[in-house]
């Protein structure tokens, strides 16, 4: 298959073009003046970047705002992307760049979703949760680990990220993000008590 | 050995959520590995049902509609493709007027004088010195030759004034008594004589 980027100038062209990811197809397309591509981009993250920010961001509407916001931002940095991360991870970055900027201006607007009290010792043990419980409790589990193993965790359990895509969105090496990934798994199954797991 | 351990641990979990993602050769470690330890088994089984209920969990909160989120960015980022600014002719006004600027300044400024650079000196080499026997010796000219004489004596010799054999004013004979003139010989009034011209060329 012929590179779409054969006939750009030097300058324009993406440091690595792999056609299989269909994602830089539609980037050079875009950059080569194809409106539509960007919102074949939006079709093809908007769901995974309003998850993302989502996480952050507690209010649905306010996750969405951000969502648009970094979309935006996107759009105008499309044409001087240079290709060197995934187009997802460069996506990814700046919605996490977008909610974290966020969060600094809303710091005090940002509602607790779980009671304060939800895992307390006069809780419950996990056995005896029900499945709303449950998943609370596995929330909260996840709010405790470092924000690193935090982050390689999500990414890689609810974006499905590869680890060279995780590696690229918490600036590390690829080794790293699977270091950081296996101490947040045991580091969970040690919080949530593997002996108590229902 | 800890260290190894704690390496094949990682590549446990990571053989665990992404077996794809593992080189050949990581991946032939963590199976034999399996295939001995049955407590390595009993690991994996534990990560992946950890693993499987994380993913199991809904996303948070409510999703939005996306076909008016899709349309709320194409509203919002309009429809012209943005260009980089290499692209862009807006750039090059203010870089033209920069470069005619600095040209036409380039031509007007005063520059001062081309200055050559001197050469490096290079060290001559000294000249010998000279023959004992003749320091303090002073090359003359005499009579159409060469000749070395003493310092002293070269000294006197120098003082030795050539026109010491002309008059001196003082010495010159009052004008009111004028009758010495006739005794004057051929000599002497040869030298009056070149002492007057030599006056009056002075």
């Amino acid at each position: 298959m012929v590179s779409l980027a054969a006939g750009l100038p030097l300058l324009d062209r993406p440091a690595r073009v792999t056609i299989a990811d269909p994602d830089l197809e539609l980037a050079e397309r875009f950059r080569a003046g194809e409106r539509a591509a960007f919102d074949a981009i939006v079709r093809r993250h908007q769901k995974g970047m309003w998850r993302l920010v989502r996480r952050y961001v507690k209010r649905d509407a306010d996750a969405a705002d951000v969502t648009q916001l970094a979309f935006v931002r996107a759009f105008r940095g499309l044409a001087t992307f240079r290709g060197t991360a995934s187009v997802r991870s460069w996506l990814y970055r700046i919605a996490i760049n977008c909610a974290l900027s966020w969060l600094r201006d809303h710091r005090r607007e940002q509602p607790s979703e779980l009671a304060e009290d939800a895992l307390t010792d006069d809780n419950p043990a996990p056995a005896q949760l029900s499945a709303g419980d449950d998943r609370a409790w596995l929330r909260k589990a996840i709010e405790q680990l470092p924000p690193k193993q935090k982050l390689v965790l999500e990414l890689r359990v609810f974006d499905d990220l590869s680890f060279k895509e995780v590696a690229e969105l918490a600036e590390c090496s690829e080794n790293t993000a699977k270091v950081n990934f296996h101490y947040a798994v045991k580091r969970l199954r040690d919080i949530l008590g593997a002996d108590h797991a229902p | 050995m800890r260290r190894d351990a704690a390496g094949s641990d990682e590549l446990d979990t990571a053989y665990v959520d992404g077996v794809a993602e593992l080189s050949l050769d990581e991946r032939r470690g963590v199976e034999a590995r399996l295939a001995r330890e049955p407590d390595a088994r009993a690991e994996h089984a534990a990560v992946r049902t950890l693993l499987g209920r994380l993913r199991a969990l809904p996303p948070e909160g409510r999703e939005p509609d996306w076909t008016a989120m899709e349309r709320s960015i194409r509203d919002a980022v309009g429809d012209a493709v943005p260009r980089p600014w290499w692209r862009r002719w807006t750039w090059l006004a203010p870089i033209a007027t920069l470069a005619t600027a600095a040209a036409i300044l380039f031509v007007v400024w005063p520059r001062p004088a081309l200055r050559v650079t001197p050469h490096p000196t290079v060290a001559q080499p000294t000249a010998p010195a000279a023959p004992e026997d003749s320091v303090g010796a002073v090359a003359l000219w005499l009579d159409g030759a060469q000749v070395d004489v003493e310092p002293d004596a070269a000294a006197a010799l120098i003082a030795l004034d050539p026109a010491d054999d002309e008059p001196d004013e003082v010495a010159l004979l009052p004008a009111s008594d004028l009758a010495w003139v006739d005794n004057l010989d051929d000599d002497a009034i040869a030298r009056a004589e070149r002492w007057l011209a030599r006056k009056k060329k002075g």
